[in-house]
Order: C-alpha cells, then structure tokens, then sequence
C-alpha cells in the first residue's frame, strides 16, 4: 500500500462517519486551542518583557542598603541596615569613569502628613522622588506640561501635578503662571509640631497612572526628601546612621554594569538590575508555560482518550469489512496501518482546527487588551500573543501523535482479527 | 498431470465449550490445473472448512497443503496473507463487497495491497467487469446492482490477481436459480475459456452438475 492509498483510504473511511470524527476530532482541538493560546502568550510576553528591558536600558542598576536578617525576634520591626549607602559612596561611584550617572534616593514614611501650601491655601498631597529620567521599566514618565524637570541635585525645588495644583484651584494658564513661584510644603508631625519647608516651584507634570507605582503628586530632589524626613522623624542625624534608601546607577555600559553590580555585591549590599530581574522572569515565564502547557496537556489525553474510543467503535462495526480485507490479500500489517492512519488524521484534523483557532484567539484578545487598556487610559502598545511557526508545527505534530498513540490499541486490535471470525461477524 | 492443490490428511478440530468437534477427519483432496471439481455434502459435513484450508483462511489441526508444489507450511500469518494475496481467489454466499466501494474500485481494492499502481489497477479491474459482463456498471455501488451483478462483481475481484485457483463458497446460495445457473454459467466459460481452476463448495447437484467432477463429504470424510 502507497502512501497515497492509505491517505486516500483513510479519508474515505472518516468522511463515512463525518459527525463522528468532527466530535472525537473537537477534543484535540480544544486541547491544542489552549496549548496554542497559552503559549503564543508565553512567547508573546516574553518578547515584550525583552523588548521593554531593552529600550529602558539594562545598565542601570538599583542598590540598597543591606540589612539584618529577619529573625522571630524582629520580624515586624524595620530591619536594621548593615551596609550603608553614604554621602562619601555616593561622592565616590559618581567620580568613576564607567558610571554615567548616579541618583541616590529617600524613600519618604508612607505615614507622612504632608500638604502644598500655595498662598495661603493648602492641599494635602504625596511627596516623592521623581522616577523619571533613570530608565523605569513598565512606567509611563509623567509628562512635563511646564516648566522644567527637577535636575540631579536639585536643592530647593519642587515639581507639582497638575492635579495637585487644581485641587488648589490653579488650572491651565494659572497654573503655568506658578513656574519660579514660591510655594511650600507644610509637615504636621504626630508629636504636634507644624514645619514648612519653602520650595520654589520650577515644573508642572502631568501624572499618568499605570501598573507600576507609587506615582506622586509632588517630586523633590533627594537633599530636601532627606530635611523632611529628618524633621519627620526628629533625627537630624538619619543620613550619618541610615545612609541613603536607594541607589540608582546608569553604567557606560552592560559590561561596566556586570563589574559594578560584582563590586556592590562584594561589599554586601543588596543590587538588583534589569538584567537579574529579566533573568527572573525570563525563568518564570518558562515555568508558567510549562503549567499552562499542562492544562492543554491534559485536554489531550482526554482527547485520544476520546478517539481511542472512536477507532474502538470502528473496529467493532467494520469487524466483517476486515475480514473481508483480509480474505483478499490484506495482511495484518496493512489493517493495522489503516486503523493507525484513521486515529492519526483525526488527531490532525483536530490539530489543524486547534491551531487555528488558537492563533484566532491570540489576535482577537491582543486586539481586546488593547481595547481594554486604552479604555482605561493606560498608553500601552505591544502584542501579547505570538503565534510562531514552530509553534504552529509543534502543536500538529503533537496532535497528529496523540491521534497515533490512540490508535495503538484499537489498530492492533483490527489486526489481530481472525479473518474467519471476522467474515461470520453480522 | 499438472497439480494445482495437493490436500493430504487434513483433519480439524474445534474447540466447543468443554469438548471438541472433529471437523475434518482426514481428507485427502487432489485438484489438477484446469480442473472444476465441486465438494458437496450435506451441511456440517466440512464442506466449508476445506475450502478455507486450501484458502489458508484457517489452519489444519494435521495434515498439508501443497499449492502449486510448495507446502503452504506450519503457516505464520506471513505466509498465509501472501497465500492469499497471490494464489487464491474467493467468491462468497454474500458476496462481501465494500458497500461504500464501486464496483470498479471493489474490483481494484486486492490490486492495492499488492503495491499495484493506481491507474493499472483501475484498468486491470475494468477488463475484468468487462468480462464478466458488467462493462456499463463500473460507477455502480453494490446496491445499485442486481445480486446476480453483485456476484459477477465479487468474480471479478476474485480474479483480479490472476490466482492459481478459484474457490466458491455457495457461490449461487444468496441467488433465485436461473440467476444463479447464469453464475455457474459465467465460472463454467472462465473455466474452459481461460483454463481458470475452480473449487465450488454447494449443497445444490444443480450446480455441481457444472463441474467436471464432484467430492462427496459426510461426517469429515471423504465418500468413496
């Protein structure tokens, strides 16, 4: 028997019974539906993740201070630092050749009472670093409407949202009008004192909220974050014993950043990059596959389950056709190659549906999250779902095995016949 | 004289519930090429199982077969599918075409598992309804024919790999008689015009007074 005849045979058996074999042919589909979707997002992801690292710059490296090992004895106390980030680090890493950029960072008490007081009139708003300019994966930089960014080492200076400065009642040209005004930050501590800290306002921002906060109303430099949370605290001293938050450090290169992040770990703090979290994720992403591969996985054996049951009917029903077969020249072989052949089409029928389908669904829910992030004015662009070629091939080889493997039993069955048997069989 | 089969001591017994039933008891059956000799006997004489013997469709508890000279052996399943495949053709009570099959393609199917081209398959099979007289109905599925057409359908594809021999089972049991002396007709022309070997096993002296000599069975046995 040809290829061919066996191609062609096998067609006509399974178009005798179309219902039959679209049903025992669904289960595949399903099955390869969700290994084909869960996969193109798997590779879909990936390559955004990749592609966002990529343009945010991975030479940029984030250090903290290192800290006491949690133990039952202080574990729902603030850990107490080890290894400091101080001014003299700071001074030093800045004065290196391979480092572009540094921006040390004051985490300001999430429990701060702070509020903008522009003549007179205040508003309770949320102070902060600025997280723009040091390459933030993930976040939408605020956008600049007036005025200017804060600099480096700003001293002295604030940048206020445009929603903060309308809670005051200052919108579109009187807003614009604050830029070089002075205006201040009022701190009200729990012990009872009232502080202000007079700033001049050089920037208005424009605040877009996205998956990766804390965003803020208001952005201070570094210098001034460190006066209100020395007042905050009443400890004139916080940077000589707790030393700075944060640390950003923009690398000349990959390279440089690999040697940095080598050196910091040598001295004990705790650094993570783009590159070790890329890293991370790349690795959780494979496990995340992997398990939602499995569900699809699973589907499929119920689905050969489904056409073993199939060709098992089959063979029952064409027990007198075998025999038939068989009295004419058919060797067990050729019967089993035959029923082999029907189990693998079905699986390649469901397979080919399957995948599909599945790339289908990839554009539609691209198309869909898109649609959903915009309508919640989140500024998003990229695709979640790839569908590969090898993905395509992989998934109806895999199918058309399932077919095969189901039909194992039933074809060895058909075979084994007894061709008198068979032939007395009504 | 040139022997196409050679059966000797053939006996076969089948298990039946806790016992045996003996089947054959020793036959000894000898066919010469170009010979048409018809194996009659009452029903349950073993009539149908030395057909199936020669036709390697079952195996001997003892005895041998020779076809064409060569013992067709202890019989793995190899030997007994090429058996098949290439020096018998059988022709049955109930024809046992392919319902979903033309006739042509019913005709051609043997050719297939002996690796035979497509396109000579088909015209291999078309000579051959030709011949039987079917010319015009090469399209037709089994049941659109007559069960006289039906037969000759089922001749055809008996023949189409040119066997040694030609074995009958009933072959006029599911056809009304004059149909049924067409059929016998139609094997007896084949037999004198192209020297076709012919085993016909029946109950009916009707048909077997077509052939040229007649063995009588009873009880697994040879009647002298």
């Amino acid at each position: 028997m040809t290829l061919k005849d066996l191609a062609k045979t096998s067609f006509g058996n399974l178009g005798r019974h179309k219902v039959r074999t679209a049903l025992s042919a669904v289960g595949v589909t399903v099955g390869i539906l969700t290994i084909v979707t869960m996969l193109s997002l798997g590779v879909g992801v990936q390559r955004e993740i990749v592609r966002v690292f990529k343009s945010a710059g991975l030479e940029t490296i984030r250090v903290h201070p290192a800290t006491e090992e949690r133990t039952a004895f202080n574990q729902f106390a603030e850990p107490r630092r080890t290894v400091l980030i101080t001014t003299d680090l700071v001074e030093e890493i800045r004065a290196r050749d391979d480092v572009v950029k540094v921006v040390p960072q004051v985490h300001m008490p999430w429990s701060l009472n702070v509020s903008l007081k522009i003549d007179e009139e205040l508003s309770p708003v949320s102070v902060g670093e600025a997280s723009w300019g040091v390459g933030e994966p993930f976040s939408q930089p605020s956008e600049l409407v007036a005025g200017e960014g804060l600099s480096n080492d700003a001293q002295g200076e604030i940048v206020v949202s445009t929603s903060a400065l309308n809670s005051l009642g200052y919108e579109g040209q009187a807003a614009d009008d604050l830029i070089g005004q002075e205006v201040a930050l009022v701190l009200k501590a729990p012990r009872g004192d009232t502080q202000t800290f007079p700033l001049r306002l050089v920037g208005v921002i424009d605040v877009k909220y996205g998956f990766d906060g804390p965003y803020f109303d208001a952005n201070v430099g570094a210098a001034d974050s460190l006066a209100l949370k020395a007042w905050w605290y009443n400890d004139p001293d916080i940077l000589e014993h707790a030393g700075y938050d944060a640390l950003i450090v923009k690398a000349a290169s990959l390279n440089d950043a690999i040697q940095i992040i080598e050196e910091f770990e040598e001295q004990g703090f705790e650094v993570s990059s783009l590159r070790t979290m890329l890293d991370t994720l790349n690795k959780s992403m494979v496990i995340l596959q992997t398990m939602l591969g499995s569900v699809g996985g699973l589907a499929l054996f119920v689905a050969s389950i489904g056409i073993a049951n199939t060709m098992v009917m089959s063979v029952y029903e064409r027990t007198r056709e075998i025999g038939i077969l068989k009295a004419i020249g058919a060797s067990p072989g050729d019967i089993r190659v035959l029923f082999m052949a029907e189990a693998a089409l079905i699986g390649m029928l469901g397979g080919v549906v399957g995948a599909i389908g599945g790339w289908l669904l990839g554009l539609g829910l691209n198309e869909g999250i898109l649609a959903y992030l915009r309508w919640q004015d989140i500024t998003m662009t990229g695709t979640f779902f790839v569908v590969t070629g090898w993905l395509v091939a992989l998934a109806l080889a895999f199918a058309t095995v399932v077919g095969l493997l189901a039909g194992l039993y039933p074809a060895a069955r058909a075979a084994r016949l007894d061709p008198l048997e068979a032939l007395r069989y009504e | 004289m040139d022997i196409v089969v050679r059966a000797v001591g053939l006996t076969r017994r089948y298990k039946m519930g806790a016992g045996f039933v003996d089947a054959l008891r020793g036959v000894d059956l000898t066919i010469a090429r170009e010979e048409f000799v018809a194996l009659v006997g009452p029903s349950g004489s073993g009539k149908s199982t030395v057909l199936n013997l020669i036709g390697g469709l079952d195996r001997p508890t003892s005895g041998q077969v020779w076809i064409n000279g060569t013992e067709l052996g202890g019989s793995d399943e190899r030997t007994l599918t090429r058996h098949r495949r290439q020096h018998v053709g059988f022709v049955f009570q109930s024809f046992n075409l392919l319902p979903r099959l033309t006739a042509e393609e019913n005709v051609a199917l043997p050719l297939m598992f002996s690796g035979v081209p497509e396109k000579e398959r088909r015209a291999q099979a078309r000579a051959l309804l030709e011949r039987v007289g079917l010319g015009p109905r090469l399209a037709h599925r089994p049941t659109q024919l007559s069960s006289g057409e039906q037969q000759r359908v089922a001749i055809a594809r008996a023949l189409v790999g040119q066997p040694a021999l030609l074995l009958a089972d009933e072959p006029t049991g599911n056809l009304d008689t004059a149909i049924g002396a067409e059929i016998m007709s139609l094997l007896r022309e084949l037999n004198q015009e192209e020297g076709l070997t012919l085993l016909v096993v029946t109950h009916d002296p009707e048909v077997a007074a077509f052939a040229d000599r007649t063995v009588r069975l009873r009880d697994g046995q040879v009647e002298l």
